[in-house]
């Protein structure tokens, strides 16, 4: 009986998961037969849902994220009269992972929606006084739903590919605000896009005994890793470096993710803009 | 960072008076150190002592019992489960103590132990995976000084370097306190002190020189013991 | 071992100031002031955990953080999430399966580097707390201004305001190596590495305050 049993269940790590990837990672190889410093294969697929202003979807291996931008028409905020603003929400449904449950957001829904804003303020891409239409009136905010399908690993990287190739798709129709009678006419026929600089790129990466980096971790390797660490990087400039706990990462094994973050931003970089000119 | 005996560890520092090499030799790590490989590190903070032979341990401060195998305690039974007691030692678990471990405990004949009555016990299993579990009886089926504390005593909590000072075998606290009064004591190893005295009012006095040992030096304990006989003599 | 001294550190950081078992109730605690940023830590445990939470095979850390004013909103979860995982690295979770410990951080007053003060906090109270750990954690708090591009070590709320990227690093006692990091704003690789550089420099002022502490309470028994 036991003969029969597909022998693969107890490889694939249900009995000694640290001990069956610790096997793979002595052989100098990863359990998806990648070399240690390869991500996997990306792919962008950008205006796939027509009911939002822009969308995008942004898949690295298994995992899949889907981003929405909803453009909304608000009065600003009063400290920032001349600033309009976004909203970035992740969404882990059940669907993407049996690590969560249904109900209100996770604590790690509501960190990963925290990281995107920060990424997104730090790197300046947008600056938020082109999204005004009327000093102390008027501005767009945007809603920008990011919804995890698929829950295989270095969501964080997946969440800022999806949002740069949606808002680099934005175009938002134009307004006339009057001032005096508040009155508000939207032109849909007439859309302009939105000004960006530059596109940060994320990249994580797991830590493991022996300071062994690898980039992009599957969900099984992220698991299992003694640390992660997240690198944003935008053209020649770093917009965020985020380790939260885990085995100490010395300096050497630092240098080493930096400059392998600033390759992947380039495919990255790449990656989105064939994308778009693609469709 | 590496220290000495005598020092003051932190956490991670590497005690170099001790080496791995000699594998003759023997050593007794006791709390707060840990081996590392070749070397071995502090876990506490703490001064580094070092005790009789090659016996090295961290004098550290902690208010939160952690269980120790062969410890005596002094605990609160809370409940009664079939036929274990549950007892509050103030660790992170309640202990079971069963109502066979008593002196003279039969099926016919149970120990008379009621919920809240505070015991005097060893703990005989204390590992990190297990609960623990207390016994009112050494190997020889004696009780000894363990068992069942009485109900007109007075239970105090201290801290755990009060507790190591005063069982000190050359602390003379207890011997000059005794001169004057007479007193039953239970010092538990996990903070907890349990007295009784002839009135209320020595017991209240006897609790307050253990109290105040805490920042006393051994050479000024006679004083202190004086000033607390003189107190009492003269609300008699 | 009562708490009433006060240490004081002269350098490139910010005056430090601590008092340890502040608190009566917790099992480890710590009043920590970095200038004027002002934080109290507490600590529990091990104690029993909730079922839900509970680990078999190490303790389950909490981590509960309470601003100011204000319900806690989305970034303390994030401030929460670091120093949870932080601590973690930090402590020797495995002796105590099955048990959870609760790190409860209040803070006073926020004038900059609040993150780096928390968690020198947290550090502290673990320490007093004598739970057993494998290394320290020490944070460091630095910004390059907007105009000179200078780096400025541990700046108060003012000079915060005139930063071009800010950088929270938390470093282990033993290897010195980078147990967590923050980050804000855009900065060069050169700047990131740099900043590096000088918040390990200073790092040490930091564990020493650490060791200047637990001396004057441990020498007062």
């Amino acid at each position: 009986m036991r003969r029969n049993l597909p022998r693969s269940k107890y490889q694939k790590g249900i009995i000694h998961p640290i001990k069956y990837l610790r096997d793979y990672l002595e052989r100098d190889i990863r359990p998806d037969g990648r070399q240690f410093l390869r991500v996997r294969p990306m792919s962008v697929n950008v205006r796939s849902i027509t009911q939002a202003d822009s969308s995008s979807i942004f898949k690295i291996g298994n995992t899949t994220v889907v981003c929405g931008i909803k453009a909304e028409l608000a009065e600003p905020k009063v400290e920032t009269p001349d600033c309009g603003y976004i909203i970035p929400n992740v969404e882990l449904p059940p669907l993407c992972s049996p690590k969560f449950r249904p109900g209100p957001p996770s604590d790690q829904a509501q960190i990963s929606s925290k990281i995107v804003e920060t990424v997104f303020l730090n790197s300046g891409v947008l600056d938020p006084r082109n999204l005004c239409i009327s000093k102390n009136k008027l501005v767009w905010v945007l809603y920008c739903d990011l919804i995890c399908i698929d829950y295989d690993g270095s969501v964080m990287d997946a969440c800022v590919g999806a949002l740069m190739a949606a808002l680099k798709t934005l175009t938002l129709p134009e307004v006339e605000h009057n001032p005096d009678t508040g009155a508000i006419i939207v032109h849909p026929s007439k859309r302009l896009s939105v000004p960006l600089k530059g596109a940060p790129v994320c990249t994580t990466f797991a830590l493991f005994e022996d300071q062994l980096l690898i980039p992009d971790p599957t969900e099984e390797e992220e698991s299992l890793a003694l640390a992660r660490l997240s690198l944003v990087i935008d053209g020649e400039e770093l917009c965020g470096v985020y380790k939260a706990g885990g085995i100490p990462i010395s300096q050497e094994v630092l240098m080493k993710s930096l400059s392998q973050s600033k390759k992947r931003a380039e495919l990255v970089r790449k990656l989105i803009d064939t994308a778009i000119s693609s469709t | 960072m590496e220290v000495t005996v005598g020092d003051v560890a932190m956490p991670g520092d590497i005690i170099k008076d001790i080496s791995t090499h000699n594998t003759k030799d023997k050593i007794i790590l006791g709390p707060g150190l840990r081996r590392d490989g070749e070397v071995i590190v502090a876990s506490k903070a703490g001064v580094l002592r070092k005790g009789q032979s090659a016996t090295y341990y961290i004098d550290s401060y902690q208010k939160r019992y952690i269980p120790n195998r062969g410890e005596n305690v002094v605990g609160i039974v809370t409940q009664k489960v079939g036929d274990i007691f549950k007892v509050d030692i103030a660790a992170s678990e309640q202990a079971g103590l069963s109502y066979m471990a008593f002196e003279g405990a039969s099926k016919r004949n149970r120990p008379d132990v009621q919920v809240g009555d505070v015991v005097f016990a060893k703990l005989l299993v204390a590992s990190k995976d297990m609960e623990p579990e207390l016994v009112c009886v050494d190997s020889l089926g004696k009780k000894g000084k363990l068992g069942v504390l009485s109900s007109d005593g007075m239970l105090f909590t201290c801290s755990f370097s009060l507790v190591r000072k005063i069982l000190n075998p050359e602390c003379p606290l207890f011997k000059m306190l005794g001169k004057e009064q007479a007193y039953d004591l239970a010092v538990g190893m996990n903070g907890r002190v349990w007295i009784k005295a002839r009135s209320v009012h020595e017991t209240i006095a006897v609790a307050n020189a253990i109290l105040a040992a805490e920042y006393t030096a051994l050479s000024e304990m006679n004083s202190l013991c004086n000033r607390i006989a003189k107190m009492l003599l003269q609300q008699r | 071992m009562e708490g009433t001294e006060i240490v004081e550190d002269e350098g490139i950081l910010r005056p430090m100031k601590c008092e340890l078992n502040h608190l009566t109730m917790p099992d480890g605690s710590a009043m920590f002031m970095q200038g004027d940023t002002a934080v109290v830590a507490g600590i529990y445990g091990p104690v029993e955990a909730r079922v839900q939470k509970m680990m078999y095979d190490k303790a389950s850390i909490e981590v509960v953080y309470t601003p100011i004013k204000g319900p806690p909103c989305v970034d303390d979860r994030m401030r929460e999430q670091i120093i949870k995982e932080t601590c973690e690295a930090a402590l020797i979770a495995t002796l105590h399966p099955g048990t959870a410990i609760c790190i409860n951080v209040q803070e006073l007053q926020d004038s900059g580097g609040l993150l780096a003060c928390t968690v020198n906090a947290a550090c502290l109270a673990l320490i007093n707390s004598g739970l057993s750990m494998k290394f320290m954690i020490g944070a460091v708090n630095c910004m390059i201004e907007k105009d000179s591009q200078k780096l400025i070590l541990d700046p108060d709320t003012t000079q915060i305001q005139e930063a071009k990227a800010t950088f929270t690093f938390i470093f282990d006692s033993s290897k010195k190596d980078l147990v967590s990091c923050q980050t804000t704003g855009r900065f060069t690789e050169k700047e990131f590495l740099y900043s590096f550089d000088k918040c390990k420099e200073a790092s040490q002022c930091v564990f020493q305050f650490f060791r200047s502490i637990v001396t004057k309470y441990a020498t007062r028994i």
